[in-house]
């Protein structure tokens, strides 16, 4: 207890608190990875913009999995419905669905919440895709082994330029649609260029998703 | 478009913590805001305003002390982000160091930490 203030019956005092919102969010995250490492399931949380091709990729990573004998897990993150976990659970695998209902992006919560719905002593990888919003995940890591952030040339050239820091606090970065480039009149190397720029450290893919173009790559960058 | 949710948590801990003391108003809640957070002042102010209405903390101040964000490298340089030429307006976390170009560490610039509270307590 601090100093003292005033009067006889009442008095003022500053009472010391320390208590970080945001970090509390980093601890729960902590201890879900570590819940993860017991199981020896490497968990990738991806990020980024509405329709930058998020849930496709992890299709795509899911089936590369399956082909080598791997088990996979998917939870899907959205404000409301089920479409995106209805696509993971077509292609076989466990999944979780979160509906954030008013909220902007998963929370180590939440993702520790899913996790006690998912068989983990059966599991060798996770995905957790998030929200799609390129800034209020940023605050809140969810406690995987690494973060993707996904984005697509058709959002425009100056998208990294716009949310610098989501692509501070990601591994790995992704520029989608890339065969898109063209017709958009977009130039995805100036996309690059800031990311790099922004985040010396991450790996930069260039990706079209949908024909399969930089999965090689993103595959070997998450070491699966 | 998070700081509703994240000043209501924060209000929760400061009432649990006054009852720890027996206090019977909070007076000042001082706040220590990173600046690499994505928590606006102003929205953070907001739901202040709102969720302190019918507690404990009715008519409290709310005091916002911004922290410097922060990054250190492996060669030696420390220092605080200076607005660059692409973003003049605000400090944004570029992990490029300015000294030697490799990847630089962020050490600060993260928090939003209840620092203390200002609290009545019955003098005993």
């Amino acid at each position: 207890m601090g100093q003292a203030g005033f009067t006889s019956m009442h008095k003022v005092v500053t009472v010391e608190m320390e208590k970080d919102i945001l970090a509390e969010n980093r601890h729960l995250a902590d201890h879900n990875r570590a819940l993860l490492d017991e199981h020896g399931i490497k968990g990738f949380d991806f990020l980024g913009a509405i329709g930058s091709g998020k849930t496709l990729i992890i299709e795509k990573l899911v089936d590369r999995l399956k082909s080598k004998g791997k088990r996979a897990a998917a939870i899907a993150g959205d404000v409301s419905g089920d479409d995106d976990y209805q696509r993971f659970v077509s292609h076989g695998i466990p999944a979780a669905n979160i509906n954030t209902g008013k909220e902007c992006h998963l929370d180590a919560h939440l993702v520790d919440h899913a996790l006690d719905d998912l068989p983990l002593e059966d599991l060798d990888y996770l995905f957790i895709e998030n929200v799609g919003n390129l800034v209020c995940p940023v605050d809140f890591p969810v406690g995987s082994h690494a973060r993707v952030v996904v984005i697509s040339v058709t959002e425009g050239d100056d998208m990294v330029r716009k949310h610098p820091a989501i692509f501070a606090f990601s591994d790995v970065i992704v520029i989608n649609k890339v065969d898109l480039a063209q017709a958009m009149e977009v130039d995805p190397r100036i996309l690059e260029r800031d990311a790099k720029r922004i985040n010396p450290g991450a790996k930069i893919i260039m990706m079209d998703a949908r024909r399969g173009e930089g999965m090689d790559e993103l595959v070997s960058a998450l070491g699966l | 478009m998070h700081e509703f949710s994240v000043m209501s948590q924060m209000i929760e801990g400061i009432i649990e913590e006054s009852k720890k003391w027996n206090a019977t108003k909070v007076e000042e809640v001082i706040l220590e805001l990173g600046e690499f957070t994505m928590l606006g002042e102003e929205q953070l102010r907001f739901a202040y305003e709102v969720l302190t209405k019918d507690n404990i903390l009715k008519g409290s101040k709310l005091t916002i002390v911004p922290v410097k964000g922060a990054i250190e490298c492996d060669c030696g340089f420390k220092g605080d982000m200076s607005p660059s030429e692409d973003t003049p307006h605000r400090s944004v976390p570029i992990l490029e160091c300015p000294k030697c170009g490799n990847l630089a560490r962020i050490v600060g610039g993260r928090e939003c930490t209840v620092k203390n509270l200002r609290v009545v307590v019955p003098d005993v």
